[in-house]
């Protein structure tokens, strides 16, 4: 069934509007439930190490899973509910890992299953989107879409470390993805990955610097999943390894320099070190990881807030380069 | 200065994704005549699509070298 455009602006508004408030409302609650429980972590880089309730997972999980369902109930796509449940295995897989010290081989093992609604439901297309053209490689396109949905997960989750960094990464970088999904792929995927940008941007409000709140790997992990569960719906595959290209150098970073698949609490020797005045300095230390915020500080210390900054300022390069890439794609198929 | 490392490192990086992406499209997506059945043509293109992105990753890690031999000395 084809939408109308009225559909498309009103079932839009209805999903972001949903994912939007429910999280702006219940994130607070969620703080407070957090805080009585003693749900909380240290905030390493900051004087005195406040704690930091986590994880707020199961609240972004709960406002995408209602605009997704409401969307899932007024088109019947299939492709909607793969991403829904897509995100919902990789939000369970993030929260056993929040409640529980698994090994540093079970997240990209047990997401594996995110891959499984969408394939399953056939949401991903017959071809691969090359940007110049497309090509009909069915023997790699599924085994792809198994590697694409724990790589996006673990790829948002290791860029989650400092304040507001990982929310604000998908907030930009979902940005080129939307515009990608509404030209190249399909109005329900554009309507279904409207609730990450709205849900994130409400999250943002609490996750911003000074955290109020922290995703945790329930949180981080929904959002990357989701991320790459659109990208392979809405036919943008490129497009989003593009616009997530500084968190995707810092996991090849990561992975190149320890050589093997580990959680960072695994590693010994931290990339950064904290100074007295609580500025971050890149370690000298040459068994240390290199990762993006290591390359950041190569040339001096800074404060948090500057590194937060300075990511913010690649994460809008790399939406510019995956606008670019979708006007490329655009003009050449025109 | 180091975010201009890390800005020039990033289009780089993009420059490579789009020629493997060109690769692809050229070299990759017309492989069909000489092969006897569709899923042996498939699987030549698979090869060298998984071939393009090992070359891919490759040259991405000789990037990184370079650049944290450059920044990290």
């Amino acid at each position: 069934m084809q939408l109308g455009i009225y559909e498309i602006a009103i079932y839009g508004a209805i999903v972001s509007a949903i994912s939007f408030l429910l999280v702006l409302l219940l994130t607070p609650v969620a703080i407070k439930s957090l805080t009585k429980r003693g749900w909380t972590v240290p905030d390493i880089h900051k004087p005195n190490k406040p704690a930091v309730p986590r994880p707020a997972g199961p609240v972004l999980m709960l406002g995408i899973a209602a605009a997704e369902a409401v969307l899932f109930a007024l088109t019947m796509n299939t492709a909607v509910l793969a991403v829904l449940l897509a995100t919902a295995i990789a939000f369970v897989v993030g929260y056993i890992d929040d409640s529980k010290v698994m090994p540093g081989w079970f997240k990209p093992a047990a997401l594996l299953a995110a891959a499984l609604p969408i394939v399953l439901l056939q949401a991903h297309g017959d071809h691969l989107n090359l940007v110049f053209g497309s090509a009909f490689i069915p023997i790699l396109y599924i085994p792809l879409i198994f590697v694409i949905m724990p790589v996006a997960s673990n790829t948002i989750n290791s860029i989650d470390v400092l304040n507001g960094v990982a929310s604000s990464f998908i907030i930009i970088s979902t940005l080129p993805l939307l515009a990608s999904i509404a030209i190249f792929g399909s109005m329900e995927v554009f309507l279904a990955a409207l609730p990450l940008f709205f849900a994130t941007v409400a999250f943002y409000r609490y996750h911003r610097y000074p955290s109020r709140i922290f995703p945790g790997d329930s949180g981080a992990l929904l959002l990357g999943a989701m991320y790459g569960a659109l990208a392979v719906a809405g036919n943008s595959e490129i497009i989003g390894v593009v616009a997530l290209l500084p968190a995707v150098m810092n996991s090849f970073l990561f992975l190149s320099s320890v050589k093997r698949i580990v959680e960072h609490r695994q590693v010994k020797a931290r990339p950064v070190v904290i100074l007295d005045d609580y500025r971050l300095a890149a370690s000298k230390d040459r068994s240390a990881p290199s990762t993006l915020v290591r390359l950041i500080l190569a040339d001096g210390p800074l404060e948090e807030k500057e590194i937060a900054y300075k990511i913010f300022q690649l994460s809008i390069v790399s939406a510019v380069l995956a606008f670019a890439t979708v006007a490329v794609q655009y003009l050449l198929l025109r | 200065m180091a975010l201009a490392g890390l800005l020039i490192l990033i289009v780089v990086m993009w420059l490579m994704v789009l020629a493997v992406a060109g690769f692809l499209v050229t070299f990759v997506a017309p492989v069909d005549a000489p092969f006897p059945s569709p899923l042996v043509s498939s699987a030549v293109r698979a090869i060298i699509a998984v071939l393009a992105v090992i070359a891919l990753i490759f040259g991405l890690g000789l990037l990184k070298k370079l650049y944290l031999q450059r920044k990290l000395a």
